[in-house]
């Protein structure tokens, strides 16, 4: 029977910056990933002349020089980063608002930002600076916990950190209620909440500041090749390191022993695995419910789940058009297109069925130029639901009700930018959360994970990270771990979680 | 949710509590058992079961050296998906030792997938299709690949009328289409120009059709038929039935598509306009091609195997046996996606579809690549094909 000291099922992001991890530490890791790819959502496609990006609009934590933030740090870490391209994008985003008749580019930079938001209302640049400076603290508070592996000193937290403290039980909307944050800087500064989605009545101001902030600092980048050049990347550093990976092969059972410890995997085809520690790069509600012996599972690991909610189930329609961005006249390369910059009514809107509330859109050639031929366009518009509003589709009514949604994200667009976009659509495809669910096999569709929710916070589950561990030898990296979602938190939660599965194998050693 | 406080020394104390009010409302959920599946998960799969195992229920020659193969799927929670009529599949069988793929239009319409039938036309060409006609018995296990491509009406991207040119059985996914707008499953409009050689070598029997969405103009190549045309598709024919405002669309064999994408590119048509589906890769012409030596790791295991330079190297997975992901045979769909360790390939640029980033960390089609020397590839394998 084969034998590893690891293996990761998943070779989305989590699972991929796992295993490198593992690697790195000189013990032997197999990767089981049931596509013939690795990157999970995070890869391309192509139809026809285009190559479209999957899922990455931008990517947080690289940065530039000096100024670099945490997802730099691991791909230096893990050997990743000479292997990949980054190009820098100019601005963070170009808001659209209905509702409040906003157009409005904010650029990156906090300097930057102040200034833009200057010209917004009187001393809304001072009013945004308190605000950032805020989000300052908590982010270098945020920094200072980790390095202390969760531990700080106290003695610095109430002098240096004191702000920290005061508001890390708020939420977002909480903290610009109580700096009086003049109503438009609010709504310029909240259009990021759809990346984070939850809605800012039920976030907490320390997870928006630890996302955010480093976002408006240092900017954020797409790698040239689209994401899967990184997920690429990975898998050759897996090789070089003397990994394996296996693809077209799913996990289909984690085996356990007499005592509930992981003992081994089983795949698809009926091969077993041995291992002792696992890293599941999907969701825990997957994994209790089909993936184990029910005797395995506590009680607990059941209310956990039952306790979480599952948080967005994405849409995306993805177009390759026939004339040039500046043909048509798409200037940006990120916008916000909202029916309100309110973002709890946007969260209920986006809640039941039929509601369109708003878009990300991302045209690539405005970052990247040479991404499709000349005198074309790559466009791509997502947007989530916060409920389960595709169970009822029929599977006969599948395309036509996917065009129709997309039809209407298309009408928005166009309304919102002055552009014509429908008469030079030469390639569409139209993601959905049977998409979705079909690619990453997560329920629902989601492909936000578990929802950051007040109760459910960043903090709050980065300190009971080891409470929640239940079975041993079994960990959650990705979307569905600590950090909830996006690429720098999957790729960090992935890592994190390789750190305390080598911590889980040396007390293995000690016994 | 949320409550501040107007003495900031309670909020401290309530931030130092976040991890309590975690806890408790963990241990206040209930604990009744998780879903085993969900609605769009089972969606998801009916729509896209992967590789369905099916078998030949029938076969009747249809146009002369053309016969209609219908296959019929295992199990009832294994059926054909719905699909947009246009889309291919891939059939797979095992022949004498090799266990082969190979993509074919669906000719049968998207309701009658619902009813457990899918059918394909196929002609007299290749070593595959003359196993499907001449060898195959009915009964025999197949496995098919589930639908894919972008030969289909989309309403957002395409005109309201579909101006189809078709050669040969090029013009089944057409026919899919015609059988889809009678049962009301797509909504648009079809004007096709059919090119065949005689009367005798018809698929279908357009007279029948009393739709006015449907219009089918044939044009014999090899006889004189009154009241239809005759000759090739020239661009005499083209802008004679092309209809105002639409979209063309077409299916033939290459030869069909050099000679009409110069008449269309006469008649001021821009090439990026007109979808055309793609034809498999074929073997070289080539006397005493050299042979090389492939070694291919399957997951851990490792197989030595020979591969001609005239042939793709998908082919020479085939013949040996191995049991490897396929499906659109032109480079395009990224199925048969391969880690190249070493050696070297050819590739027709008309036919090089891998990603951008592929390149840079050498990942190959095998479906559109040939050998140029000894290599070394990494195929992830197709367990399912063991059961052929
Ligand atoms: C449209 C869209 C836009 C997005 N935009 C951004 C953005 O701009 N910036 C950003 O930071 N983030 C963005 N995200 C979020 C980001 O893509 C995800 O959070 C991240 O990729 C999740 O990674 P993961 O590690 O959770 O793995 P996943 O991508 O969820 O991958 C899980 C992997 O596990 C495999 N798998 C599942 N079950 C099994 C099994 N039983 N056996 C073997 N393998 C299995 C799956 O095939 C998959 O490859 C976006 C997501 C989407 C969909």
């Amino acid at each position: 029977m084969k034998k590893y000291d690891c293996v990761v099922i998943g070779a989305g992001n989590g699972g991929l910056a796992a295993a490198v991890k593992i690697l790195l530490s000189g013990k032997t890791c197999l990767v089981c990933e049931k596509h013939n790819i690795p990157g999970g959502f995070a890869t391309s496609f192509k139809r026809g002349r285009f190559e479209f990006e999957a899922s990455l609009h931008e990517l947080n934590g690289i940065g530039k020089g000096n100024l670099f933030g945490g997802t730099r740090r691991i791909m230096d870490e893990l050997g990743v980063t000479p292997l990949v391209e980054w190009i820098q994008i100019k601005n963070a985003y170009r808001l659209i608002s209905k509702k409040e008749n906003i157009d409005f580019i904010l650029p990156f930079g906090i300097d930057n930002i102040i200034k833009a938001c200057d010209t917004l209302c009187e001393n809304g640049g001072i009013e945004a600076k308190k605000f950032l400076d805020l989000s300052k603290t908590v982010y270098e508070a945020v920094a200072y916990i980790g390095e202390c592996n969760g531990k700080p000193d106290k003695e610095v937290m109430q002098t240096k950190y004191y702000d920290y403290l005061a508001v890390s039980s708020y939420s977002v909307n909480e903290v610009f209620e109580s700096l009086n944050t003049p109503e438009i800087i609010k709504n310029v500064l909240s259009a990021y909440w759809s990346y984070l989605g939850v809605g800012f009545d039920n976030m907490s101001f320390v997870h928006f500041a630890n996302m955010a902030y480093s976002y408006f600092l240092m900017g954020a980048t797409v790698p040239k090749s689209r994401s899967h050049e990184m997920s690429l990347a990975f898998e050759k550093r897996i090789h070089d390191l003397g990994g394996d990976i296996f693809f077209n092969t799913e996990v289909v059972k984690i085996l356990t022993d007499e005592n509930g410890h992981v003992k081994g995997v089983e795949l698809k085809n009926g091969d077993i695995i041995e291992t002792k520690h696992v890293i599941a790069n999907i969701s825990p509600h997957k994994v209790y419910a089909n993936m184990l012996d029910e005797k395995a599972i506590p009680e607990r690991a059941i209310k956990l789940c039952n306790f979480r909610k599952f948080a967005g189930r994405g849409l995306t329609v993805f177009l390759g058009l026939n004339k040039s961005p500046e043909e048509l006249g798409i200037t940006e390369h990120s916008y916000f297109v909202y029916n309100s910059s309110d973002s709890v009514e946007m969260y209920k809107e986006m809640s039941a069925k039929g509601h369109y509330a708003g878009q990300a859109t991302c045209c690539l050639n405005n970052v990247n130029p040479g991404c499709s031929e000349e005198g074309t366009t790559i466009l791509y518009m997502t947007s989530l639901f916060f409920d389960d509003v595709w169970k009822d589709v029929e599977e006969k009514d599948y395309f036509k009700y996917k065009n129709e949604i997309a039809s209407h994200f298309i009408d928005e667009f166009e309304k919102a930018t002055h552009t014509n976009i429908k008469d030079h659509i030469e390639e569409i495809a139209i993601a959905t959360p049977v998409t979705y669910a079909r690619y990453a096999g997560h329920p629902e569709g989601v492909i936000y994970g578990y929802e950051n929710t007040y109760k459910d916070n960043l903090m709050a589950r980065v300190m009971m990270v080891n409470e929640d561990a239940f079975i041993k030898g079994l960990r959650f990296g990705g979307a569905f771990g600590e950090r909830g979602i996006g690429y720098p938190s999957s790729y960090t939660s992935g890592y994190n979680e390789a750190r305390r599965t080598l911590k889980d194998m040396e007390e293995d050693s000690n016994v | 949710m949320f409550k501040r406080d107007k003495d900031p020394i309670v909020d401290v104390k309530k931030g130092l509590m976040i991890q309590d009010v975690r806890r408790k409302a963990i241990d206040d959920a209930p604990n009744s058992p998780l879903p085993k599946s969900y609605k769009v998960n089972e969606l998801a799969h009916d729509l896209h079961p992967g590789h369905i195992k099916a078998t030949l229920i029938k076969r009747e020659e249809i146009g002369l050296n053309s016969y209609l193969l219908t296959f019929r799927s295992l199990s009832e929670n294994e059926r054909f998906p719905y699909f947009e009529a246009g889309q291919f599949i891939s059939v797979s069988a095992k022949v004498n030792e090799s266990i082969v793929t190979r993509p074919y239009s669906i000719f049968s319409s998207p309701m009658e997938a619902l009813k457990g039938i899918l059918s394909i036309a196929v002609g007299r060409d290749g070593f595959f299709s003359s196993y499907l006609i001449d060898i195959m018995e009915l009964g025999t296990k197949v496995i098919i690949g589930d639908p894919l491509g972008d030969f289909h009406y989309n309403s957002l991207r395409d005109k309201k009328t579909i101006f189809g040119i078709a050669g040969g059985t090029g013009v089944t996914p057409f026919i899919s289409m015609i059988k889809a707008i009678e049962e009301g499953s797509e909504d648009f409009n079809l004007t096709l120009l059919y090119g065949v050689r005689t009367k005798k070598h018809l698929l279908y029997d357009f007279r029948k059709l009393k739709n006015p969405k449907i219009k089918v103009i044939v044009v014999f190549s090899d006889e004189r038929v009154p009241g239809y045309e005759c000759g090739f598709i020239t661009k005499e024919l083209i802008s004679k039935y092309i209809p105002k405002d639409s979209s063309i669309f077409m299916c033939g064999p290459d030869k069909m598509y050099s000679f009409v994408s110069n008449e269309l590119s006469q008649l001021g048509i821009d090439k990026n306009l007109v979808r055309m589906e793609h034809n498999s890769i074929k073997s070289i012409d080539m006397e005493n091609p050299h042979e090389f030596e492939l070694k291919v790791h399957l997951r851990d295991e490792i197989y030595t195997i020979k591969a001609k330079e005239n042939e793709t190297i998908l082919t020479a997975f085939e013949r040996s046996g191995l049991c490897v992901p396929s499906k659109c045979r032109s480079g395009i769909c990224g199925l048969c996606h391969t880690r190249l360790i070493s050696g070297s390939y050819f590739v027709d640029s008309k036919n090089d579809h891998v990603r951008l980033a592929d390149k840079k960390f050498r990942y190959i089609h095998p479906c559109a690549s040939y050998p140029r020397s000894d290599m070394e590839l990494d195929v992830p394998p197709l367990d399912i094909l063991k059961e052929l």
